[in-house]
């Protein structure tokens, strides 16, 4: 279960990146993060594969409040919650009608995903070895991460984040995992340094 | 005291080896629906997708996402698995012969791979073998078994109130495999339970997303 949280890593990832990416250099990006206090957004997933007819789709939201704290929550068709803060991530799963902890081996690879996340919102892109970033501009800013490290290989081929210029507002990500299989998350009601109560990022209900 | 734990023992033994329950013969009349047996399995070619609570050796698991496209007719299978974040963690195919798409660990084993497709076809496929024997057991519920040419036994229970239930014993009748799956007023794959004894136990939780019939599609 060690690589399942790789996929949180990028969602996170798909969220945080593009408030920065707009800067040319990441002494930049650093000095932008300093005034992200939080962001929550809601988001849409289809999951598109072969052995699909069409895409499966899935709903949540997201919430992130500095330094460290963050809430991803699947809302539907299967209802998960990872919560984080203070260096600590739970995973929440719905078992015979109540939300019950998630004890595989994957919380724990959490922790380590989370130095990184923190990384990221202190702007220390270029710290990741991870990804190599690259960004095109068009009439939406297209940022593009590729995998370099070999045990990423088969599993995410790369990843493409579309964010609005003027706004800053995340659009879409896709991840593309291979010829035949992608992740699209479509991203709506994205707010920025809005207030967020303390208790989402305890609370499973 | 000696005596006592060898009790124990001989009693947590005969809990463990289930072994195949006696089947007692019924009189079409008397009880008409006995004499037929129960109907569980696809007969035409499905997509099922589930959500899947898995737990290992007792303990709480986690919850993943199965994709499953069987077709009775050839009994090929088309399965992939999934976390909820949308990663595929294992793709296969299976028709005469398997062939593995994607897996990653902890899906990377190939006993695994192998499970995982004959569970699927235990819980969507009628079995291959004869039927051995139709009746009714002591509680009343009624039952098939068949006998696959492997040697593996297989009984199909109807139970008024819990629904449908798949057995499989091995050879040995010792018991391997059980299947629960929902009551007939449902979708009778809306809910199904898989318990599992191996080497490392295992038991699946699956709720139904979604299904289709996948009329005019057969491959083999």
């Amino acid at each position: 279960m060690k690589k399942i949280p790789l996929i949180l890593l990028s969602l996170l990832l798909f969220v945080l990146l593009p408030l920065y990416t707009y800067a040319d250099d990441f002494a930049q990006l650093r000095k932008d993060a300093a005034s992200i206090k939080t962001v929550q957004a809601a988001f849409v997933q289809k999951k598109i594969m072969k052995i699909l007819s069409r895409p499966l789709v899935s709903e949540g939201r997201f919430f992130y409040a500095a330094p460290d704290s963050f809430r991803w929550e699947y809302l539907k068709p299967v209802k998960s919650i990872v919560l984080s803060g203070k260096g600590e991530a739970k995973r929440y799963i719905m078992s015979q009608g109540k939300m019950v902890e998630d004890k595989s081996g994957g919380v724990q690879a959490m922790r380590i995903v989370l130095g990184e996340v923190v990384n990221w919102m202190s702007g220390k892109f270029d710290l990741n070895p991870s990804f190599q970033a690259a960004v095109t501009e068009g009439k939406n800013t297209l940022i593009t991460l590729v995998p370099v490290e070999r045990n990423m290989a088969g599993m995410i081929e790369k990843i493409e984040i579309s964010v609005v210029k003027k706004s800053m507002a995340i659009k879409s990500v896709r991840i593309i995992e291979s010829e035949n299989a992608a992740t699209i998350i479509d991203f709506s009601h994205v707010e920025i340094n809005k207030a967020v109560n303390a208790s989402v990022f305890q609370d499973v209900e | 005291m000696k005596n006592i734990r060898l009790l124990i023992l001989t009693a947590l033994l005969l809990v463990s080896c289930r072994t195949l329950p006696t089947i007692n013969p019924v009189l079409p009349q008397a009880e008409p629906k006995a004499a037929t047996c129960p109907s569980v399995f696809l007969q035409e070619p499905y997509r099922l997708i589930h959500a899947i609570e898995f737990r290992l050796a007792g303990n709480t698991g986690g919850a993943i996402i199965g994709v499953t496209v069987a077709d009775p007719a050839t009994r090929f299978v088309s399965c992939a698995i999934m976390t909820v974040e949308g990663l595929v963690l294992f793709e296969a195919e299976a028709g005469s012969s398997l062939k593995i798409v994607r897996a990653l660990a902890p899906f990377d084993s190939p006993e695994l791979a192998e499970n995982l497709i004959e569970d699927i076809r235990l819980i969507f496929f009628a079995p291959r073998g004869n039927i051995h024997a139709k009746g009714v057991l002591p509680d009343g519920a009624a039952i098939c078994r068949w006998r696959e040419k492997s040697g593996d036994w297989i009984d199909v229970i109807a139970r008024r109130a819990e629904g449908m239930e798949i057995n499989k014993y091995s050879s040995w009748n010792n018991w391997k495999r059980r299947i629960r799956l929902s009551s007939a007023e449902e979708h009778i794959y809306r809910n199904i339970e898989l318990t599992a004894q191996e080497t490392f136990n295992y038991s699946l939780r699956m709720t139904l997303i979604e299904a289709e019939t996948l009329a005019g599609s057969s491959k083999k």
